[in-house]
């Protein structure tokens, strides 16, 4: 059984690069605009939500052309961000940004189902946990992204099975976003899938 | 943080533009390092700390887990 404590490891403070991490980072390179000599003006703006360490924004910023900004809820995970050379904001998900700002925004979210009556109350508890049915995270993040996103702006959003794909799919098209998955990995007791959500 | 990012910042509330008061710049004067982001409807106050800006509601920025 996967659950909190055998994903919490010895790091409570800031959640650590694991294989969603990966999965993710390796799409949204993949698929984001690569290389080009562009001035500041054409960049892309990507925006990660819950950049944790920092890892997927950073491999972003180094293997793309895209402009990173990287944002958290956690102190201490801005912290980390930073000190990897990105630009930090410490945000609740996509409030402090501006109204059609991002071609991209990237999302590795608390996903694990969680017992009310077995959280932790700290930070790594806050990465991982996603609440009973492992969606209270992405659920307020669906219903905010649309108005942070560039008109032809998209999404990559990494989910488990843990959480229910067809679920978050279901969500994302009430909130007027199409669903493709663009990479997926499977482990002995869940699926992971990055999304790619489009209007 | 870069000045420049002030284009894509909000205030969190009402989503309005950010004025940076009391600035206090990096040797190289590109970063800022501390100051004070405030909105320009609400007149909110949202704090730059090391170099990061915190744009937590105020009703969240004194929410620390152990």
């Amino acid at each position: 059984m996967t659950d909190l404590a055998t994903r919490r490891g010895l790091e409570t403070d800031v959640y650590q690069p694991a294989e969603d991490s990966e999965l993710l980072a390796d799409a949204a390179c993949s698929r984001l605009p690569s290389g080009g000599d562009g001035g500041d003006e054409d960049r892309p703006l990507v925006l990660e939500v819950g950049t944790g360490s920092g890892y997927v924004a950073a491999r972003v910023a180094e293997e793309t052309e895209a402009r990173v900004i990287a944002s958290d809820l956690n102190p201490h995970a801005v912290g980390q961000a930073a000190d990897a050379g990105l630009e930090a904001v410490r945000a609740d998900l996509v409030s402090p940004f501006a109204d059609g700002a991002f071609d991209a925004v990237l999302f590795n979210p608390p996903y694990l189902p969680t017992d009310p009556d077995n959280e932790w109350d700290d930070w790594m508890e806050r990465a991982l946990s996603g609440g009973e049915d492992g969606r209270a995270v992405v659920d307020p993040f669906l219903e905010r992204v649309g108005r942070v996103l560039a008109p032809e702006g998209v999404v990559y959003l990494l989910v488990s099975s843990l959480a229910g794909v067809e679920e978050i799919v279901d969500r994302a098209g009430e909130e007027g976003f199409s669903a493709a998955a663009v990479a997926d990995e499977s482990f002995p007791f869940e699926t992971l899938t990055v999304l790619e959500l489009f209007r | 943080m870069k000045e420049s990012l002030l284009e894509i910042l909000r205030c969190p509330l009402d989503k309005h533009e950010l004025e940076l008061e009391d600035a206090e710049y990096a040797d190289d004067g590109e970063e800022v390092v501390s100051g004070v982001l405030v909105c320009s409807e609400c007149g909110e106050r949202y704090p730059i700390e090391d170099g990061i800006p915190n744009l937590l509601p105020p009703d969240m920025r004194e929410e620390t887990p152990a």
